[in-house]
């Protein structure tokens, strides 16, 4: 064991002894006070596992959902921050309340598209994060996505091609891995009907775990074509240690598809 | 009896997530919950959601057929659900959902009460549009 693997670990000894003593720890479940974050070789905190962002209740079931909740109280979880509608300016506003109006029926996910970033990430199927040395890979269940995101501080490629996902790079805030996300197509929707944004969209994510069980997620959308200001969400991953990443296919026989067509062809005609 | 169903609806209604379905609210209605209980004729567990078939019969015994929209199978599993065996042609369950906009014999299932009494969840709330 190496001096800087010394120190990580007596550094994790010293948080788990802090934390056993303080009331927080006292009505958390010893288990879980009891578990440090997990740092790789290099110290880093080590962020692989499979995660769930939103949506525990439609994929675990609301009992499970419930359990979350009540560990959450007892360990003196702060609740996340209430959401933010998107700071728009006016001309962006009234499209998106187009898209509300016509009751999320153009939303390009329905359709199969790929979903971009922040959205599949609060999507409620779960990913997992496989952290490496000088990268780290997500990989989602849904679309069967992933994204490469270099770590060894290589800047964004001159080539980039506008596209779903966009092009991510990161790099290390101590302890918070901080990704930005450019190079964006302007067909997705960024977090519910009608979120659309331009090319100029710039994305950067703070993933930073807090806990064993925890990442709190924090993003930042940046537009100047679309938004007043930038806009900022917060979601917290739950840990699922037992869970394994499994196939999703959209397009295999889509029948909203088909009745979306049906409905613009009627209701929605213009 | 209906009294029941129209509870239990209003209840699941207002737990509606802005989380669920991507686009329900442009092929259903949140404000029209639906219970209907039948045999089931079929079921096709496919992606990006399955559909079960429902035999019901009205006052007079005629039968119409429902056709209502879940979860995808990988949501299922993770519920309870297995394929050929949760549901199969010919069993007798109760479904309860909202009605879709275009067909009248047809709903978004949210919850599916199987003859001996279980219930698993079958699709989500009722919302807006996906988050």
């Amino acid at each position: 064991m190496n001096k800087r693997s010394l120190l990580t670990l007596a550094t994790a000894l010293a948080v788990a002894a802090a934390l056993s003593g303080s009331p927080l720890a006292q009505s958390a479940p010893p288990a879980a006070a009891a578990k440090p974050v997990p740092r790789t070789a290099d110290g880093k905190p080590d962020l692989s596992g499979i995660w769930i962002a939103g949506g525990v209740g439609l994929l675990f079931g609301e009992a499970e959902a419930e359990r979350i909740r009540k560990a959450d109280i007892a360990a003196g979880r702060p609740a996340p921050p209430p959401r933010q509608p998107p700071p728009y300016k006016p001309e962006a506003e009234a499209r998106r309340q187009q898209y509300l109006a016509r009751r999320g029926i153009d939303d390009p996910m329905a359709r199969c598209l790929l979903t971009g970033v922040p959205r599949i990430t609060v999507r409620p199927l779960p990913f997992e994060i496989v952290q490496l040395r000088d990268r780290v890979i997500i990989l989602y269940e849904i679309h069967h996505a992933f994204r490469i995101i270099p770590t060894d501080g290589r800047p964004h490629p001159d080539d980039i091609e506008p596209s779903y996902l966009g092009d991510s790079v990161a790099r290390w805030e101590g302890d918070t891995l901080v990704v930005d996300v450019t190079g964006f197509n302007d067909k997705t929707w960024l977090a519910g009907v009608g979120t659309i944004h331009s090319e100029k969209l710039r994305v950067t994510e703070r993933y930073r775990r807090d806990t064993f069980d925890t990442i709190v997620y924090d993003v930042t959308m940046e537009d100047p074509e679309v938004f007043t200001k930038p806009w900022q969400q917060q979601e917290t991953f739950r840990l699922r240690p037992n869970e394994r990443i499994r196939e999703y296919e959209c397009i295999e026989n889509n029948e909203d598809i088909v009745r979306f067509e049906k409905l613009l062809e009627t209701e929605f005609k213009k | 009896m209906r009294t029941a169903c129209l509870l239990v609806g209003g209840l699941l209604a207002g737990a509606a997530s802005l989380r669920a379905h991507h686009s329900f609210a442009a092929e259903y209605d949140g404000g029209k919950p639906v219970t209907v209980s039948g045999t089931v004729a079929r079921v096709d567990w496919q992606n990006p959601h399955i559909y079960l078939y429902l035999d019901v019969k009205d006052d007079q015994g005629a039968v119409a057929q429902w056709k209502f929209e879940g979860y995808p199978p990988n949501m299922l599993v993770r519920q309870g659900w297995k394929r050929d065996v949760t549901l199969k042609v010919g069993d007798s369950v109760t479904v309860f959902g909202w009605r879709a906009r275009l067909d009248p014999h047809q709903g978004a299932a949210r919850e599916v009460t199987f003859a001996d009494g279980r219930k698993l969840a079958a699709g989500p709330p009722a919302g807006t549009g996906g988050q």
